[in-house]
């Protein structure tokens, strides 16, 4: 299988890029920069990890630099994996209309333009494609100063949603996973007390293994998925 | 032209389960005389595209085979 994953240079992106490399499918990742870890993955598996910097607040471009010089027509792609995202956290009196603007192109706008190109390629080959959307579970649960950066995963779990009926009876499928507080760079400023704050708000009372979510897109993925669609899966260590 | 995009049109067709066609002229509509739904539509596109590297809904929406010919003018 080849699978385009976005976010791929650090965080829950490269937890991602390695479970589905090691489940021998083939990788085209893409990122702003490139980290040591991903140069190392990308060493690791020169044949089945092909990387694109690219920078998703670019919503125009997504078909000619993504789609006809990159990927290319004749390349059969099987899933979309919408993991790229950046938070702008405030609160709500203080919203900044750049700052929000540019957080919807890369957590929205970027990726329902590359789903229109994903399924187009889909129809060409005649795949039954599967696309997943990281969400948050701060689009479930109030978090103080997350309200923005909420609202753009409520959107994508809505957008995935209606996907999921659009295309069904061609056989795509669209889901949402949907993790609570991993220990990523987007965590990385709250205070360990912030943190066991949000932890204590869990049944397991543990941050979220960045592991699991991965493997629950690879699962999500897997032919074992083939009859879900529209779902969002929590990978939040039970969020109470 | 209008041959080339017949064997398009009949490969969406039977891709979806529907019955191929003998013809079509420049007044015949998709939805109505062929039957098209928006996702017959959006294969159709795919295909053109592949073949012509023209978006047909790139200016709106196309109804009938003479606007999609208009297309390939613009």
């Amino acid at each position: 299988m080849n699978i385009l994953v976005s976010g791929v240079s650090k965080g829950l992106g490269l937890s991602i890029s390695e479970v589905l490399l090691k489940e021998g499918w083939t990788v085209y990742g893409i990122s702003r920069s490139i980290t040591s870890e991903l140069q190392n993955l990308i060493h690791l598996y020169p044949d089945n990890f092909k990387h694109l910097s690219y920078d998703l607040s670019d919503t125009e471009n997504v078909k000619t630099v993504l789609f006809k010089n990159w990927i290319g027509k004749d390349v059969v792609i099987h899933a979309f994996i919408n993991n790229a995202a950046i938070a702008y956290d405030d609160i709500i009196s203080n919203l900044n209309l750049e700052c929000l603007t540019d957080m919807y192109k890369v957590n929205v706008f970027t990726p329902m333009n590359i789903c229109k190109y994903i399924i187009r390629q889909f129809l060409l080959h005649k795949i039954k494609g599967s696309i997943i959307h990281v969400s948050s579970i701060s689009a479930h649960t109030g978090y103080k100063g997350l309200s923005m950066y909420a609202s753009t995963k409520g959107a994508l779990e809505a957008f995935s949603k209606n996907t999921a009926r659009e295309w069904g009876e061609v056989g795509i499928r669209s889901n949402c996973v949907v993790p609570g507080f991993m220990e990523t760079e987007m965590s990385a400023d709250l205070t360990s007390e912030q943190k066991n704050k949000i932890y204590q708000r869990t049944s397991l009372k543990k941050v979220v293994d960045k592991l699991s979510v991965a493997e629950t897109i690879a699962f999500l993925l897997s032919e074992k998925a083939i009859s879900i669609t529209g779902q969002n899966i929590h990978v939040d260590s039970g969020v109470i | 032209m209008l041959s080339e995009l017949l064997l398009l049109i009949n490969t969406v067709l039977s891709n979806r389960g529907k019955k191929t066609i003998d013809s079509i002229s420049v007044s015949t509509d998709l939805r109505k005389d062929l039957g098209f739904d928006s996702l017959d539509l959006a294969e159709l596109t795919v295909r053109i595209e592949d073949k012509y590297d023209i978006d047909i809904f790139e200016n709106g929406i196309v109804a009938t085979i003479g606007e999609i010919l208009q297309q390939f003018e613009k």
